[in-house]
């Protein structure tokens, strides 16, 4: 589990956070759905879900939202700052049973606030990005 | 001197965007080995912000900074150029079904132009219109590479503008601070104002321009059954 | 143009009863998103990080209404919904053993066109307190209706 101490004054605009390779399985997009209270078919079923007109069951905005967290959190690992903020826009259904790439990239920093932006988004095998989203991080003061 | 310009962005002023423009410029500058653009224009979702001025960012990274808008037709989604209080009077630019042929005319009447954008796309996109209805006159170019369509969506809109003989522009379609200026349009002419880009995609001489790595696909995995 | 109420935009439409969360919902949720880091998942080493015990990762915030249990009193335009996007703000962690009450109002209401044709946004803002009163999370959730 990598637990970096990443430090403020070592944040630049324009550093990578993953790419993160992930293969997402249905049962791991099932066990989501069974322990946030989202057991509909669309979320853990392909008849079910093909029934809606979609593709096949597919994987809640909120767990790919929690994934993108994930990445942030993971990136600042035992350090002393705080996620404070992430927003998400659901372009394409995430189909689980496939391998997603999750990135990101730092975009600002504001040495007052001691705050980072970043943009996060969630890739498929076709390098199409299904989820996009922005996020904000606070480190501790100095 | 040539000048390459970003024609379609969405600064966080759009409802879907959070990218603030002095976070684009930035990005721009430190990338501009990989995207080498010299300007951007914010096309604002449904909307025009006519008092916003950006001349102090402009001035502090070297970056054109030019306002337009993308609106919603009949026809799909499209890029207006040039846009003044008489077009926002004339239009309601929040309509969602705007009449697409009254609505390039009179922009071009106004001293305006309109460009469909992404025309390979699924219901915003002219080229599924098309399929059904007349095709639109008067419409002097589309937008063919954009940043943001998916596999096939471009090579659609090249197919369009091919069969009809539209001329050609890119733009990102950026909503997010590190995709800008991953499409763009390069004039022949030097492009230093509003005024001259609607002379110059009127009249000029521009090709699209593509700066998107290509990345190679990830190898599909095999699903494992989790017992 | 989408046709509503002006009423209806900022008026609270519902509070929820206060939701007890669990060291297992946190234990299940962190098992589900693949979530190892120690703040989240070991209580030796979290007694020793920033907050003095586990927390939940902070997008458990977003499991309450849309998740959980779906609002029951949105305004709803036409035939399908689909979740479209959220803006989380992240004030306070959420702990085990928190009660957790959503206070939540219609933000905006918005047309537009895409990819699968005309969209009605509904965005729904709630905000997240625990048993103290404390703020713990403001969550947006921006829905999608098909007219």
């Amino acid at each position: 589990m990598p637990q970096s101490q990443r430090k403020y004054e070592d944040v630049k605009v324009g550093d990578a956070l993953g790419p993160q390779e992930l293969f997402l399985s249905k049962e791991q997009v099932r066990a989501y759905a069974r322990t946030t209270g989202m057991w509909v078919p669309r979320f853990t079923d392909d008849e079910g879900a093909r029934k809606e007109g979609l593709p096949g069951m597919i994987t809640p905005g909120n767990m790919s939202l929690a994934l993108l967290s994930k990445l942030v959190t993971d990136w600042l690992g035992s350090s002393d700052a705080r996620l404070v903020r992430v927003g998400t826009t659901y372009r394409q259904p995430v189909l689980p049973d496939h391998t997603i790439i999750l990135q990101g990239f730092v975009t600002h920093t504001n040495d007052a606030d001691r705050t980072a932006d970043m943009d996060i988004w969630i890739e498929n095998e076709e390098a199409e990005r299904l989820v996009i989203g922005t996020a904000t991080v606070q480190f501790g003061k100095s | 001197m040539s000048t390459v310009l970003d024609l379609h962005s969405h600064s966080e002023a759009s409802e879907d965007s959070r990218a603030p423009l002095e976070a684009y410029l930035n990005w721009l500058k430190l990338r501009r080995s990989e995207r080498p653009v010299d300007g951007i224009v914010l096309t604002e979702h449904r909307q025009f912000n006519k008092n916003a001025d950006y001349r102090a960012l402009e001035d502090r990274f070297g970056i054109l900074v030019l306002k337009a808008s993308e609106v919603e037709t009949d026809y799909g989604h499209m890029l207006v150029f040039g846009v003044t209080d008489e077009m926002t009077r004339r239009f309601d630019f929040a309509d969602v079904h705007l009449p697409a042929q009254l609505f390039i005319d009179e922009i071009a009447r106004m001293g305006g132009i309109v460009v469909p954008c992404h025309p390979g796309r699924p219901h915003v996109g002219l080229f599924e219109h098309y399929a059904n209805r007349p095709p639109l006159e008067n419409v002097v170019a589309v937008e063919v590479y954009n940043g943001g369509s998916r596999k096939g969506e471009d090579e659609r809109s090249l197919e369009l503008a091919r069969r009809f003989g539209y001329r050609q522009i890119g733009g990102s379609d950026s909503h997010l601070v590190s995709l800008i200026g991953l499409c763009a349009t390069r004039f022949e002419a030097e492009v230093r104002s509003i005024e001259d880009l609607v002379n110059e995609l009127k009249r000029g001489a521009y090709e699209p321009v593509d700066f998107r790595p290509r990345r190679k696909p990830v190898q599909p995995a095999v699903a494992v059954e989790v017992k | 143009m989408v046709d509503y109420d002006p009423a209806l935009i900022g008026r609270v439409f519902e509070v929820t009863d206060p939701v007890p969360v669990t060291a297992e919902m946190i234990r299940d949720f962190c098992r589900a998103t693949g979530e190892t880091s120690p703040l989240f998942v070991d209580e030796e080493a979290a007694k020793r990080g920033p907050y003095g015990s586990i927390v939940a990762p902070p997008s458990f915030a977003v499991t309450f209404r849309n998740g959980r249990q779906f609002f029951e009193h949105i305004p709803r335009f036409g035939r399908q919904g689909f979740d479209a996007g959220k803006d989380v703000e992240f004030v306070a962690p959420i702990r085990p053993g928190d009660k957790i009450t959503l206070s939540s109002h219609v933000k905006e209401i918005y047309e537009k066109t895409g990819r699968t044709g005309s969209m009605v946004f509904v965005v729904v803002r709630s905000t997240l307190k625990n048993q103290n009163d404390e703020i713990v999370a403001h969550v947006d959730h921006r829905f999608m209706n098909r007219p």
